[in-house]
């Protein structure tokens, strides 16, 4: 197709106001008589909250209020199932928010977070996720399932005993991925004010105000129509800005207080505040006949969820669908499993369920080809998908599948220097 | 010692929120009297550069500048509902949903025009270098501020509201069965290490990463997208690690928690593959996730290349390659 302005590089219009350091981030954004908000987190990964003593930090000079559980409307937000409580009475990780502190001024507002006493009554925790998923395990959310597995998708294609009897190269191998940070460079901030129209607005950085509209607007019990999300520029995000973190806190301090809240994140508070990449453990079993043809996989995939649901379910369900790699196998066996734990929550990030299965099958790729004694690309050239290739989930690719382009530009460069 | 080595990764990915979950985008146009334009969606433009995208788009469509449109998004009170920035879906999906809207905005234009120039067909006439007319005629054409202004004068309005969604359908929840997203991206990457045998550590000296985006709106944004991806897939692979004591966070700070800086990114050779995708505008398919997905790989199959040690938990650090490389000693010495 010829196109003009297409295919061009064009540059981006938010670009000099970047270079120039005008652009408006939320953490620049300010109204006067605002307040700052301060969060208080739990330390412990599994309590219930007894009681909270705000006597202390009301006392403070310059605090304006103290709000915990009991003030929100609708105490719950979520982006698949309403799960996390927006103010938490009951603790299912480190960093859950307890209470939030509206001051004159941060250091006021931080000053007073530390004044705020929280009694909890201390519950047994799990941190393994192997662990968790023992049905004696007590489970975390017997409201959402009745054990620590939130899901469970199995892919089951061919005939395994068929698709082994034809191996004659086997691999069998366990792998592992971390916990790891989005680590995008501006931590959540926020400013949220009722305006003059007595709609609430929020000032923030998402990656979907609708969505955040809609879950103020359900917590607060106000109309979609009374809430107003604009964006500002966003500093990287990665997928950890799709739950809601600091957004209903926010605005609930300002529908209390009727003053304009603002609210900045530090690192630390940043790290407890939004989502992680699910570590995963992968048991993978590979099979390829002597000509170097992928014959049979089994694949079990189990992901630490954390302690909300977020995104698990689509997450664990993209590393089934994608465990194969980009490459044709006949027989399949799939089973990846989404599990509750106490540790922080896991959710989208960058890649989403596929980026983890990435580390074990492309692994299993190379050490079949070693035992055929072929090239790690030649035994992806023998595989990969092509038009008219079927998946494990049996989708047949139809059309634009140009994996041959891609290995066919990269085959020119796999060289090497000399060692020192 | 420093031993080299070389390593491939391949990745594909399902763009899309997927399984048969409704996957709309939206957007607003309207063609102004001077012949510009402005497209509201609520498509946040996350710094990856959506907005630019839909100006090139809309620009593409109105035989514009792309400084000819002004896109403004992601604010609830003004702009409709499209989606999440996540899934690999807002130049594929939001795209489409634009493409949707300026089309139909201009139809309405092609119409009044067609009368103007006595075309029985809108077929007939094309929109070009800030221009409206008769194809095949360079002697038959106006200025579309113009035409814009006439249409308007006469009361047409130029404005339009569109959806676009993405084809997708749940997997049978006992075999997994299905066709569960569309479209899928492709990707390929090779890294160059070298690891040194005395410490452990591994340095990346080049990356080389090509990308199916099915066709590049804008060449200098998917490189800078495949460089992004590039950084962060080496972080992943060598660096990141949140470490958990009873569910806390012992490192939650970048000086312990480390994601590479500019030192630890190595010289990225960016390409792209352009393969249409018939149902993307322009053929264009989504690149944010992609761009980091074969890095991981790339770089540990060529630390077993320089150093022949199989790494199976990420990340690769240094001292999972001692250990490793202490544990083949041993094999070797018994044999």
């Amino acid at each position: 197709m010829n196109t003009t302005v297409v295919g061009s590089r064009v540059l981006r219009e938010d670009a000099w106001g970047k270079v120039f350091g005008q652009t408006k981030f939320p953490a620049d954004v300010n109204l006067p008589d605002q307040i700052y908000g301060v969060v208080v987190r739990s330390p412990y990964p599994h309590a219930r909250v007894r009681e909270i003593s705000i006597t202390q930090a009301m006392e403070m000079p310059g605090v304006v209020a103290v709000l915990s559980a009991k003030d929100v409307p609708h105490n719950s937000h979520g982006v698949l199932f309403r799960d996390q409580p927006v103010l938490a009475d009951y603790i299912r990780m480190v960093g859950d928010p307890v209470a939030v502190v509206g001051a004159e001024t941060l250091e006021i507002a931080r000053a007073a977070a530390k004044l705020v006493q929280v009694d909890y009554e201390l519950m047994p925790a799990v941190f393994d996720p192997e662990e968790a998923m023992l049905p004696e395990v007590l489970p975390l959310h017997p409201e959402l399932c009745p054990t620590n597995i939130l899901y469970h998708m199995p892919i089951r294609r061919g005939a395994m005993d068929k698709g082994w009897a034809l191996a004659d190269v086997v691999i069998e191998q366990d792998y592992r991925t971390q916990h790891i940070d989005h680590a995008f460079l501006q931590p959540e901030a926020l400013l949220a004010y009722v305006d003059e129209r007595g709609h609430m607005v929020v000032q923030t950085a998402t990656q979907y105000a609708h969505y955040d509209r809609g879950e103020i607007a359900h917590a607060l019990g106000l109309r979609f129509s009374q809430v107003q999300v604009k964006t500002l520029a966003v500093g990287g995000a990665f997928g950890g800005r799709e739950d809601i973190s600091l957004q209903i806190i926010a605005a609930l301090m300002a529908l209390k207080t009727l003053r304009p809240v603002k609210m900045e994140n530090t690192r630390e508070e940043s790290f407890y505040s939004h989502s992680k990449r699910h570590p995963m453990r992968m048991h993978y079993k590979t099979g390829a006949s002597k000509d170097g043809k992928l014959v049979a996989m089994e694949a079990k995939i189990i992901g630490d969820a954390g302690a909300y649901a977020s995104w698990s379910i689509n997450v664990l369900r993209k590393s089934a669908v994608h465990a194969t790699g980009p490459y044709e196998i006949p027989n399949v066996s799939i089973d990846s499993y989404a599990v509750f734990t106490n540790n922080p929550f896991s959710g989208a990030m960058r890649g989403f369920g596929a980026a983890q299965t990435v580390l074990a099958y492309e692994s299993q790729m190379d050490l079949l080809a070693k035992e055929l004694k072929i090239s790690p690309l030649e035994i992806r050239l023998r595989n990969h998908f092509r038009v008219g290739s079927t998946t494990a989930t049996g989708q047949v690719l139809t059309s634009s599948v140009p994996l041959d382009q891609c290995l066919a530009k990269i085959a020119p460069y796999l060289q090497k220097g000399e060692d020192t | 010692m420093k031993k080299r080595g070389i390593g491939i990764g391949c990745a594909w990915y399902g763009t899309g929120y997927g399984n048969g979950f409704p996957d709309v985008s939206s957007a607003f146009v309207e063609i102004h009297d001077d012949g510009s334009a402005t497209v509201l969606t609520g498509a946040v433009d996350v710094g990856q550069g959506s907005n630019s995208i839909y100006a090139q788009i809309a620009a593409e469509e109105l035989g514009l500048e792309s400084q000819d449109i002004c896109v403004y998004s992601a604010d609830t009170d003004v702009t409709p509902d499209s989606g999440t920035t996540a899934a690999t879906r807002q130049t594929y999906n939001t795209g489409n949903a634009v493409l949707k809207a300026v089309r139909q905005a201009k139809s309405r234009l092609l119409d009044y025009a067609a009368r103007e120039f006595s075309c029985p067909t809108i077929e007939g006439i094309e929109l070009k270098a800030g221009y409206i007319g008769i194809k095949g005629d360079p002697s038959r054409r106006m200025p579309l501020a113009d035409m814009v202004f006439k249409a308007r004068l006469h009361g047409q309005r130029l404005i339009s509201a569109e959806s676009s969604t993405a084809r997708s359908t749940p997997v049978d929840l006992e075999t997994g069965q299905g066709a569960p997203y569309w479209p899928y991206a492709f990707g390929s990457q090779m890294a160059e290490v070298e690891v040194d045998t005395e410490t452990g550590m591994v340095s990346v000296l080049k990356v080389v990463a090509v990308h199916d985006v099915g066709k590049a709106i804008n060449p200098t944004q998917v490189e800078a997208q495949i460089a992004g991806g590039v950084a962060q897939g080496l972080g992943y692979a060598l660096l990141e690690e949140l470490e958990l004591q009873e569910g806390r966070i012992k490192n939650p700070a970048l000086s312990s928690y480390l994601i590479p800086t500019a030192l630890d990114v190595p010289n990225i050779e960016a390409f792209f593959v352009e393969e249409a995708e018939e149902t993307g505008p322009f053929g264009a398919k989504g690149l944010g996730e992609p761009a980091m997905l074969p890095t991981v790989a790339a770089v540990i199959n060529a630390i077993d290349d320089a150093v022949g040690v199989r790494i199976t938990s990420l990340p690769a650090t240094p001292e999972k390659i001692l250990h490793a490389l202490a544990v083949k000693k041993e094999e070797l010495a018994k044999k």
